[in-house]
């Protein structure tokens, strides 16, 4: 079993959760959404699993790199 | 002058000889090459047997030692740098090779000669020149004093002329200060290893210089140059990704200026992924998207070469294979500060397109971008310098430029990206939107110091809005095609046919090729 951290590329805000932890994700699933410079940015999921956790919420500002999820596979 | 005493007859010179060359390939000596061998560091001859084909390796200079002073003569194999011609994929190669067990690979006279005549022979004779980096700088204490200056450096009049005749390649194979850090600028392909460092000259140096403590990873690791310098292309994690990145980034070049660069095979399933596209642009035109997906889509299968991924993200540059020839890939990313190009992004396309245009590859430009950065952090970069640079690049590039606006394309931006005139073909997707600025913007220009209604600014709005379809460009030729997203593939490849330069045989005017490497 390993964790996958899943962080933002971008700098910008949560503006919506689209998956809950528990939910089983395949590669590509959109996890959350941010807004980052007026355009919303998708965030994929990278690897097949489990979302295990999620580190914020809407609204949350987040730095590039930060890391917004885990999913356990 | 040598104490070694040459014997009387021609059989006992060729048994000295044969021991002498055996000394030489010996380097720094097994205590040196252990160490690093235990740290999974290759040395500077493993790393030329992995480059090359097996077999090919020619050398030059295996005798050559440092001569300023005698006591140096048995103690400097080679000179510390190895150097000579061999093959990668059938096609002749000019490498040097630092060994960094031999005083640092530091630069002296026998060994600076040595560069001299590889790069010489691989300019004059036509085929790419690879310098793996791993060397301290100028030798101490041969270059100092006045006389040492004099004799030392500054003697190659042509040593930094960087023509772009053939492909230049270099890798940041360890620490790289002084001649291996300044031909890592040079090249037209630049990969690191992590843990390697790329300075002007070491934080040892630095640090007795400013008394202040340097991390080596600050004063040049991987990180600054990947993501802030810009100055590497690739970062890997050991030397035999590293020299396995210089074979594939030869793949798509060709041997020199006067020839256009390999033909390959088509691989199998190239045509179908371009059906995926209409799935990877999102329906709003505010959902950002990884415009690499959709590169991927459009050239042969698993061809993509990313150039420098993570600097200037808001700008997307690789090479690739269209139909099996050679293209070159500027794309704008919208994941990354909504495809609005910034300082760094201009910088990475501007030295995109030099090398594209030297080397006769066809550009390909994949648009969607609300316009350049603004702002006074920009401007404190000279952003408006790095607009036109990039500019005049594209205005100066002879090779077949083809642009396809997906999205977006505002302002100069749109001209920069290859818009009107500015690329020999421009085609759009019906989702393509062209205007000045964004209307949102716009409609509080207009309205500027007057009292209008909120009503009325969303009637101009939108008004605007309507203006800014691809049906605009088509129906004044500014498109010159309108084309469905998925049959872009097929469309470029009919339409490099067309652009071909047939009158030189695919040869462009490479006004380019002395511009600088670094912007």
């Amino acid at each position: 079993m390993s964790i996958t951290n899943v962080a933002s590329e971008v700098i910008g805000s949560v503006w919506k959760v689209e998956m809950s932890v528990g939910d089983t994700v395949k590669v590509g699933d959109t996890i959350m959404i941010l807004e980052s410079m007026k355009m919303e940015i998708p965030v994929e999921a990278p690897v097949e699993g489990t979302l295990a956790e999620l580190k914020v919420k809407p609204e949350d500002s987040v730095d590039e790199d930060q890391v917004l999820c885990t999913i356990e596979s | 002058m040598s104490e070694v005493e040459v014997p009387e007859t021609l059989e006992d010179r060729l048994t000295q000889l044969r021991a002498l060359e055996e000394r030489a390939r010996q380097m720094g000596g097994k205590e040196k090459l252990a160490r690093r061998e235990a740290a999974g560091v290759m040395n500077a001859r493993s790393r030329i047997d992995a480059l090359l084909d097996p077999g090919t390796f020619s050398e030059n200079g295996l005798l050559g030692v440092s001569t300023v002073f005698d006591e140096d003569r048995e103690r400097t194999p080679a000179d510390g740098k190895v150097a000579g011609f061999g093959l990668i994929k059938d096609r002749m190669v000019g490498v040097v090779s630092n060994d960094f067990t031999v005083k640092g690979a530091s630069s002296s006279t026998t060994n600076m000669k040595k560069i001299g005549h590889i790069k010489r022979t691989a300019t004059d004779r036509g085929f790419p020149l690879i310098f793996l980096g791993e060397s301290s700088g100028a030798r101490m204490p041969d270059n100092m004093g006045s006389e040492g200056m004099g004799t030392m450096l500054g003697n190659d009049p042509h040593q930094y002329a960087r023509e772009r005749e053939t492909p230049w390649v270099s890798a940041v194979l360890g620490q790289c200060f002084g001649s291996s850090a300044w031909y890592s600028c040079l090249a037209d392909f630049t990969v690191m290893r992590k843990g390697g460092v790329l300075a002007v000259a070491s934080p040892a140096l630095a640090s007795l210089a400013i008394g202040q403590t340097v991390e080596p990873e600050d004063l040049g690791g991987w990180k600054l140059h990947s993501e802030e310098t810009g100055m590497v292309d690739r970062v890997v994690e050991t030397d035999e990704e590293a020299l396995a990145e210089i074979r594939k980034f030869l793949s798509y070049m060709p041997s020199h200026n006067g020839e256009t660069p390999p033909i390959s095979e088509v691989p199998e399933g190239s045509d179908e992924a371009a059906a995926n596209i209409p799935q990877i642009l999102p329906d709003s035109r505010k959902r950002g998207y990884d415009v690499r997906k959709i590169i991927n889509c459009i050239v042969d299968l698993e061809s993509f070469f990313e150039f420098k991924p993570r600097f200037g993200r808001t700008a997307v540059t690789g090479l690739a294979r269209l139909d099996g020839g050679v293209v070159g890939v500027v794309a704008n990313n919208p994941m990354a500060k909504a495809g609005a190009l910034d300082v760094s992004g201009c910088e990475k396309v501007t030295r995109f397109l030099v090398m594209c245009d030297s080397f006769n590859i066809p550009i390909i430009m994949l648009v969607d971008t609300p316009g350049f950065v603004i702002g006074i952090e920009g401007e404190k970069k000279k952003a408006p310098g790095k607009i036109i640079n990039f500019m005049t690049a594209l205005q100066m590039c002879t090779v077949p430029k083809l642009s396809v606006i997906m999205r977006k394309s505002y302002g100069q931006a749109y001209l920069n990206m290859g818009g009107g005139r500015n690329s020999d073909s421009v085609a759009a997707w019906p989702t393509a939107e062209v205007s000045f600025m964004d209307p949102k913007y716009a409609t509080d220009v207009v309205t500027w110091g007057r009292d209008a209604s909120g009503a009325e600014k969303e009637a101009i709005r939108e008004d605007m809005e309507r203006n800014s379809t691809y049906l605009g460009l088509a129906q004044i030729f500014a498109a010159q095609s309108v084309i469905a997203p998925q049959d872009t593939r097929r469309y470029l490849i009919e339409e490099l046919k067309i652009q071909h330069l047939r009158r030189s045989r695919g040869i462009g005017r490479h006004k380019l090729a002395n511009w600088p490497t670094t912007f």
